[in-house]
């Protein structure tokens, strides 16, 4: 009991040490404050898969009405630019080619004369070059055309193709769950409590104990009788503490500036977070072991939390990617806590419906600390 | 100018960097890494996805629809027996959308040729993933309609618009050459920098720099001393990138391979002096690390390597633009995938060259200032 007791006791001592350090280091509290803002910004306003200002070429042949009438029609969909008008097949491609246009769509001369018997057609050139965004322009293209009558009808003016769709031969009627507009933002803001912590569990962790053991300080306090097992606990405590903090304010800011509030129960969201903060904090450790130099720790820290960013499925859905790529991002914890982060915020899921991502950080964490006790073990002995 | 004393300076950086295992390996590792894993983030294509199936109708027309759907392996339908279970997938993220076909779906269907309106079915998607339900809205669509039209043979005649797509460049609408050949961007900016940087730094911190500053060797030579072997060693980085993504990837250029060497040397000139300026304006070497950290992360996001730049903002475009990656990116593409020659990138060459004459002249007076 005593020696339970005393083994608190010296978490706590180093715990306490760690946070008066860390409140006199002002570049970590800006950091901590800046990134945030920054990521807040990028992902809320800026950032967006979404086709916008697409600038796209037009040779007409046909020059009739109901050519510019299927032109107007594809502009107000609200995707594009005025087109741009060109003589040739040959401009057209070029365009294209110096990537000054996306799309390249070719009337033909007898346009106006098949729509009247019943078979229109109309050529449609991408950029293939970026995928993405030519599917989707493509697709937005085609829901035009097929929606496009012979006569100008009042009815056929509406808005985007997405929300209305046309009745085909059979009529779909679609709704989005969860994310009615299909905003890239809710998609993003909804992990970026993710991101944040990665970003700050790891660069902590790296810096401050390769930083602890570069001045001498680490072996000072080894040289004290404390564990090291004591000293490395300590030393990630108030971390969680900042973690927690973090969770708060990017919750509250994308409430109150994008709307975006988490439809399941806070106290879910906090229970969930705890096992993905304590493998992140764990790998920090783990690199923090591996590096020799505090430019070393970030360096390698670095080229951990940018594949996490782009291979969880925080920013691209994992989903899509072929197998090999989709079980690496596996080993990232950011992985299991966006899954979880997108149920809880966006599905308003309880927390039985994450259980399943909880199990996995939690392995991913006990898998670190048998690494940091493998790796550690014979230096600190 | 001196050869000899230029020729001593280059053998001391060649070793001096080859002797660093860290080094050493991040110059290998994080390109190839960088390259297979960025790779295959982006997909326009959706394979094997969970479809929720609720066929109230259990009709020959409908259990139809269902096998059209899932015929080519687009999606995996799973049946379910109420809405409300269908729900409860939707939530836990079982399912990426689901699809409800009412009772009277072939008797309406029959009626189409009497005149009576269109039968329905109701689509749900998991918005929750954006991007994922995006894709899958379209190949859904197009296939209810593809079978629909085979259902009503074609009652409604004509009149809509039908459009002869063809994707250039890349048929298939395939995501790998779109980020490879972004992701030399990403290294060329990123690894580069952060390379120069550090080793500049540490030589700062170690007093080497200051010893090399009261030989005879000019600042000029100083730097060409710097700058040369690491210019080789990243171009040999570029040519490496290139058989990679080539033999493992399938992805060779499209265009002139001379002129994107060219091209790509030029730009590790400009991220090399820039690695320079943040090691002149750094303490220590974790210092230069945040600096060019803090630096990269607009980088990622704002160059155009992850989210097209013509999706934002007008301002955050007119502020890309001072990027030098934004215009390596999109020349990188262009000859990479589009085979574009010189004379349509000039602008963003004409960018290139300016920046890099500012970055280099800077560069110079960061190491004649005696700090």
């Amino acid at each position: 009991m005593s020696a339970l007791r005393r083994f608190w006791s010296n978490v706590l001592a180093v715990a306490y040490r760690e946070t008066i350090v860390l409140r006199h280091d002002q570049a970590f509290i800006g950091a901590v404050l800046a990134q945030p803002v920054m990521m807040l910004l990028l992902f809320g306003y800026v950032l967006s898969n979404e086709p916008a200002n697409v600038d796209w070429a037009l040779l007409d042949w046909s020059r009739s009405d109901a050519s510019r009438r299927l032109v107007a029609d594809i502009q107000a969909t609200g995707y594009f630019r005025p087109p741009r008008t060109v003589a040739s097949y040959e401009t057209g491609r070029a365009l294209l080619r110096g990537g000054h246009a996306l799309a390249f769509v070719v009337i033909p001369d007898r346009f106006a004369a098949q729509l009247e018997r019943g078979r229109p057609r109309v050529q449609l050139l991408l950029d293939g070059s970026d995928p993405l965004s030519a599917a989707r322009v493509g697709g937005y293209i085609v829901e035009v055309a097929a929606s496009f009558t012979p006569r100008d009808q009042a009815l056929a003016r509406r808005g985007p193709p997405r929300l209305a769709p046309p009745p085909g031969p059979i009529d779909v009627r679609q709704r989005f769950r969860f994310n009615s507009t299909l905003r890239d933002r809710d998609f993003f803001l909804a992990a970026l409590a993710g991101m944040l912590l990665t970003n700050v569990c790891l660069s902590v962790t790296a810096l401050g104990l390769v930083g602890e053991r570069e001045s001498g300080t680490f072996e000072q306090m080894l040289a004290q009788p404390i564990s090291s097992l004591e000293i490395v606990l300590g030393k990630l405590l108030p971390y969680v503490g900042v973690a927690y903090v973090i969770l708060l304010v990017s919750t509250l800011a994308t409430g109150l500036l994008f709307d975006v509030w988490p439809r399941g129960g806070i106290p879910t969201l906090a229970i969930a977070t705890l096992p993905f903060v304590l493998a992140s904090l764990g790998i920090g450790v783990f690199v923090s072991a591996l590096a020799r130099s505090s430019a070393q720790g970030v360096f390698i820290s670095v080229f951990f939390i940018m594949p996490s960013f782009v291979l969880s499925g925080s920013m691209f859905p994992y989903q899509l990617m072929p197998h090999g790529v989709r079980e690496l991002g596996g080993l990232f914890p950011l992985r299991w806590y966006q899954i979880a982060l997108r149920r809880i915020i966006e599905r308003g899921a309880g927390l039985s419906d994450v259980l399943g991502p909880m199990a996995a950080l939690v392995a991913l964490f006990v898998l670190l600390l048998a690494l940091i006790r493998w790796r550690m073990s014979p230096r600190l002995g | 100018m001196s050869w000899r004393r230029l020729r001593t300076l280059l053998q001391r950086e060649v070793r001096a960097t080859l002797r660093d295992p860290f080094t050493v390996t991040m110059l290998i590792a994080v390109p190839l890494g960088t390259l297979l894993a960025f790779g295959f983030v982006l997909s326009t294509e959706v394979k094997h996805l969970p479809l929720a199936v609720l066929d109230a109708d259990g009709s020959p027309a409908s259990r139809r629809l269902v096998a059209d759907l899932t015929a080519k392996g687009i999606f995996d339908a799973r049946l379910f027996p109420t809405r409300a279970a269908i729900d409860r997938a939707l939530v836990a993220g079982d399912v990426s959308a689901a699809l409800i076909i009412p009772p009277d779906f072939d008797r309406r269907r029959r009626a189409v040729a009497n005149g009576e309106p269109a039968p329905e079915v109701q689509v749900i998607y998991d918005g929750a993933e954006a991007v994922l339900a995006g894709n899958a809205e379209g190949f859904l669509r197009s296939l209810i309609a593809a079978n629909g039209v085979t259902l009503t043979e074609d009652v409604h005649g004509g009149g809509r618009v039908a459009v002869v797509t063809r994707a250039l460049f890349n048929p298939r609408l395939d995501g790998v050459p779109y980020m490879v050949a972004g992701t030399f961007g990403f290294v060329l900016s990123f690894l580069t920098t952060l390379i120069t940087a550090v080793s500049i730094v540490n030589e700062r911190i170690a007093g080497t720099f200051e010893q090399l500053q009261v030989t005879p060797a000019t600042s000029v030579e100083i730097f060409l001393g710097k700058i040369l072997p690491l210019g080789v060693v990243f171009a040999l980085d570029v040519g490496l990138m290139m058989l990679v993504a080539g033999f493992v990837l399938g992805v060779w250029p499209q265009g002139s391979v001379p002129f994107f060497l060219l091209v790509s040397s030029f730009y590790v000139l400009v991220s090399l002096a820039l690695g320079l300026l943040f090691s002149a304006t750094s303490a220590t070497a974790a210092e230069a690390v945040q600096k060019t950290v803090l630096f990269s992360i607009p980088l990622v996001q704002l160059s155009g390597f992850a989210f097209p730049i013509r999706n934002m903002p007008a301002i955050v475009r007119w502020i890309t633009e001072v990027f030098p990656a934004t215009h390596y990116i999109r020349i990188s593409r262009a000859i990479y995938i589009r085979a574009a020659g010189p004379v349509s990138l000039l602008p963003d060459l004409f960018f290139l060259v300016v920046f890099a004459g500012i970055l280099l002249w800077l560069a110079l007076r960061s190491i004649e200032a005696r700090a």
